[in-house]
C-alpha cells in the first residue's frame, strides 16, 4: 500500500486538497532543461515553499482531517515525492499522480499538458469517497489552471453548474471522450453539498491578484502561506498559536522578516479580507499558554507591526461580493500555458 | 536612528504628485518589488487609488505596504501655503514617516518645492550644512567613475536662490560624497562654475569658496569651470548657486529639445536629409539610450540627515523604480554620514 494508514478511525471532517509543484514544492520546469533537472532530483534536493509544510502540519493537527495531494507530476516520481513529504514531516492520505507514460503511449498529447480532465476527475472521484458533511480547503497555484479547476469542482458538487453547462465546458476545453465520461460517472456518485470553504492560489508567478477576482471571494490568491494561515485564522480553521508557528517556521528557515510578514498581512486587509480581529487574537496568543512564542523574535514585533499596518490604512473597504462564475468565458484559465506567461489572462 | 529592519531598505514613495497620476508611481514601485528583493516600497497617498492601481499589476505583496494620506500638493500650488493648508498631504506624510524611521528614504515625483519644504520640516540638516541643495545629473561627452556613467552632477539647481561661500563649500563636499557613493567614483573631480577659470574670477562668494576649497584635504577640487565645460564633462561635480544652476539646467534641456525639434524638421523637409537621419538612426538610438535620464531615476536633495530623491514629475514607471534603487543605494552607503564626515573640520 502506498498510502500511510489512517490512525484516526473517525470519518474526516476537514479535507485539505493540495497541488504539489509550485504549490507545495518550489519547482521550475518552464524549460526542457529545468524539466529534466526536476525529474531527476532526489527527495532531499527538492525544496518546499516556505511555510507550506508547517501549514499542513497545523491543519492536520486537528486530527479529524484528510490530506489529498493531487499533482500533474508523472507517476514515476512517486517515490521521490513521497520521500520529500516524509522528510518534511507531512502525513498524507492520498497522493494522486498523472499517468503521463500512458498518455504518451496512446498519443494523447492534449492530456499530457492539459490538467482539467485529469484533475477534475481525480477530485470528483475522491469526493465520491468522502463523507458528505466534510468541508474542504483547496490549495493550488497560478502557474496552471488550479483556480479554474478548483472553482469548477466546488460549483459542480454544490450543484451550481448544470450538466448542460458542464458538457459545453468540457467540449470547449477539448477533453478526450473517456475523460468526459469519467467526469460524469464520478459526478453521479456525489451527493450535492457545498463543502469548499476556501481556494488558496499560491502566486508563484506573481500574477496580479485581481486576475482571480472573476472567481469570487472564495478564491484567495496568496503571496505566501503566512497569508493563507491568517485567512484560515479569520475563518476559524486555525488558531492564533498555530498561525504563529507557521510564521516562526518561515522566519527561521526561509529568512522572512517583520516587514515581509506585516506587509503580507496588510496586503490581505487591503484586498478586503475580514481580518480585523486577527491582530488582536495573535496578541492574545502571545500572552497565553503559547507565551513561549514571545521569546521567538521577532514575533512580538510582528504582532505590534500588524496594528500599525492596519492604522496606516484608514477606513477598511467592503469585502468583495460573491460572484457567479462564467466558466465558458474563463476557459482560457484552463488551457495549457505556453512559455513563461505572466498570468493566464494577461496584463 | 537604527534602520527598521537590518538588511532591508524601505523607500517611501509620494504616490500622488506625479504628472501621470498615482498609476505610474505604483507601477514603478511594483517593478521595484519584482527586481530588488532587499527594497520595500511604502506607498503614501490615497489608499483607494493605490489599491486600484496595485490590484491589476504584477507585484510582490511581501515587499509593498500602503500608508493612507488623504490630501496631496498639486504641481501648481505654492509649497508653503499648500503644506500649511494640507498637513496630511502625501508628501508631508511621507517625509514624517521617513523622519520617524518607518522608511529609510523618500522618492517624490511631484512639486519640487513642496518636497523640499516637507523634508525641511521633518528632517534635520547635517551639521555644517546651512541649506540643502538639489542636485541634477546631466549627460556629458566624457564618462565618469568606475561605472563609466555618461553623466555629471550639478548642484544646486534650485533649492536655494543665493548661496554663500560656506554653502558652496558644503555643496562641493555633498556632491563629491554623492559621486563617490552612487557613481562609484573614488576621487570625483569637483569644480566651481564661474565666468572664467582663474581663481579670482566671479562674484565674491565664488572667489571665497574657491580659496577655501583649494585648501581642503580629501576633496579633488580642480578649480573653476565655465558654462562650456558643463556638457563636455570637464568635472564630475559642478557647484553653483541654485539660481545659476537652474538657469543652466533649463538651458541644457532647452538645447536638447531644440536639437530634437530640428531633427524632426529635417526629417520632414528633404528626402536627402531623411535618408541621412535614417542612416544615423541606430547611432541616434544609442545616444538616446546613453543620455536617457529615466535610467538615472531622479535628482538627490543633499544636506538632510535623510535621503530624498526628487523624481521628475513626468517620470514613468522605470524612472520611478530607478529612483527607488538610487535611494536604496544612498541609504546602504550611508550617504548622510559620508557627507557629515567630509564636512567635519
Amino acid at each position: 500500500m502506498t498510502l500511510p494508514d489512517r490512525i484516526d478511525p473517525r470519518p474526516p471532517k476537514h479535507i485539505y486538497r493540495w497541488d504539489l509543484d509550485k504549490t507545495y514544492l518550489q519547482s521550475e520546469f518552464d524549460t526542457f532543461r529545468q524539466l529534466m533537472r526536476s525529474a531527476f532530483q532526489k527527495a532531499s534536493d527538492k525544496v518546499a515553499i516556505p511555510g507550506a509544510a508547517a501549514l499542513i502540519r497545523e491543519l492536520r493537527a486537528r486530527g479529524d482531517s484528510k490530506l489529498f495531494i493531487l499533482s500533474g507530476s508523472p507517476k514515476q516520481m512517486r517515490a521521490v515525492l513521497e520521500g520529500k513529504l516524509r522528510l518534511d514531516g507531512v502525513e498524507w492520505d492520498e497522493l494522486v499522480l498523472k499517468d503521463n507514460v500512458r498518455n504518451l503511449l496512446r498519443g494523447r498529447f492534449r492530456a499530457l499538458r492539459g490538467q482539467l480532465g485529469f484533475k477534475l476527475n481525480a477530485l470528483l472521484e475522491s469526493r465520491a469517497a468522502t463523507p458528505v458533511d466534510s468541508d474542504e480547503i483547496l490549495f493550488g497555484d497560478d502557474a496552471e489552471a488550479d483556480a479554474f479547476i478548483y472553482s469548477l469542482y466546488a460549483d459542480l458538487i454544490a450543484g451550481r453548474v448544470k450538466e448542460d453547462d458542464l458538457r459545453k465546458i468540457v467540449v470547449a476545453a477539448e477533453l478526450y471522450r473517456d475523460e468526459v465520461a469519467a467526469i460524469f460517472r464520478s459526478l453521479e456518485k456525489i451527493s450535492t453539498a457545498d463543502p469548499v470553504r476556501r481556494i488558496f492560489i499560491h502566486l508563484d508567478r506573481l500574477t496580479p491578484p485581481a486576475v482571480f477576482s472573476t472567481f469570487g471571494p472564495r478564491v484567495v490568491p496568496v503571496f505566501n502561506y503566512f497569508q493563507a494561515a491568517l485567512v484560515l485564522l479569520g475563518d476559524g480553521a486555525l488558531t492564533a498559536p498555530q498561525v504563529l508557528r507557521v510564521a516562526a517556521e518561515m522566519v527561521q528557515s526561509a529568512g522572512y522578516n517583520l516587514l515581509m510578514l506585516s506587509n503580507s498581512f496588510q496586503d490581505l486587509i487591503r484586498r478586503g479580507l475580514p481580518l480585523d480581529k486577527v491582530a488582536a487574537s495573535l496578541t492574545q496568543a502571545l500572552d497565553g499558554p503559547e507565551a513561549l512564542l514571545s521569546a521567538l523574535r521577532p514575533m512580538p514585533d510582528i504582532v505590534a507591526a500588524f496594528s500599525k499596518r492596519i492604522a496606516a490604512l484608514g477606513t477598511p473597504p467592503a469585502p468583495p461580493a460573491p460572484v457567479s462564475v462564467d466558466y465558458l468565458a474563463l476557459l482560457k484559465h484552463a488551457r495549457p500555458r505556453t512559455g513563461k506567461q505572466a498570468d493566464p489572462i494577461g496584463e | 536612528m537604527p534602520r527598521l529592519m537590518p538588511g532591508s531598505i524601505t523607500i517611501a514613495f509620494d504616490v500622488m504628485g506625479s504628472d501621470h497620476g498615482p498609476m505610474e508611481v505604483v507601477r514603478g514601485a511594483a517593478q521595484l518589488s519584482l527586481e530588488a528583493p532587499h527594497i520595500h516600497a511604502l506607498l503614501v497617498g490615497q489608499r483607494a487609488a493605490i489599491d486600484a492601481a496595485l490590484a491589476g499589476i504584477r507585484h510582490n505583496g511581501e515587499r509593498i505596504s500602503v500608508h493612507h494620506a488623504p490630501d496631496f500638493v498639486g504641481m501648481g500650488e505654492k509649497p508653503e501655503h499648500a503644506l500649511r493648508d494640507k498637513p496630511e498631504a502625501s508628501v508631508a506624510v511621507a517625509a514624517r514617516l521617513v523622519a520617524d524611521g518607518e522608511a529609510d528614504a523618500m522618492v517624490a515625483p511631484g512639486n519640487t518645492g513642496a518636497a523640499i519644504v516637507a523634508c525641511a520640516r521633518s528632517f534635520k540638516l547635517i551639521p555644517g550644512v546651512r541649506r540643502a541643495a538639489l542636485a541634477a545629473v546631466y549627460p556629458t561627452r566624457t564618462r565618469h567613475g568606475s561605472k563609466l556613467d555618461p553623466f555629471s552632477l550639478i548642484l544646486d539647481v534650485g533649492a536655494t536662490l543665493e548661496a554663500s561661500a560656506d554653502d558652496l563649500v558644503a555643496f562641493a563636499v555633498m556632491g563629491s560624497a554623492y559621486a563617490r557613493v552612487i557613481s562609484r567614483n573614488a576621487h570625483p573631480s569637483v569644480a566651481l562654475l564661474s565666468n572664467g577659470t582663474e581663481p579670482n574670477k566671479g562674484p565674491p562668494n565664488v572667489v571665497e569658496a574657491h580659496r577655501r576649497l583649494i585648501a581642503m584635504k580629501g576633496l579633488h577640487f580642480i578649480g573653476n569651470v565655465e558654462g562650456v565645460d558643463i556638457p563636455q564633462g570637464s568635472a564630475d561635480v559642478v557647484v553653483c548657486d541654485g539660481f545659476v544652476g537652474n538657469v543652466c539646467l533649463k538651458m541644457l534641456e532647452g538645447v536638447h529639445d531644440t536639437v530634437a525639434e530640428l531633427a524632426r524638421y529635417a526629417y520632414r523637409s528633404k528626402l536627402k536629409w531623411r535618408l541621412g537621419l535614417a542612416m544615423l538612426s541606430s547611432g541616434i538610438r544609442q545616444l538616446q539610450a546613453v543620455t536617457d535620464w529615466q535610467q538615472y531615476g531622479g535628482a538627490p536633495v543633499l544636506g538632510f540627515n535623510r535621503i530624498l530623491i526628487k523624481a521628475h514629475g513626468r517620470s514613468r514607471a522605470r524612472a520611478i523604480a530607478n529612483a527607488g534603487k538610487v535611494a536604496a543605494k544612498a541609504v546602504a552607503a550611508q550617504l548622510p554620514r559620508a557627507i557629515a564626515e567630509g564636512l567635519r573640520p
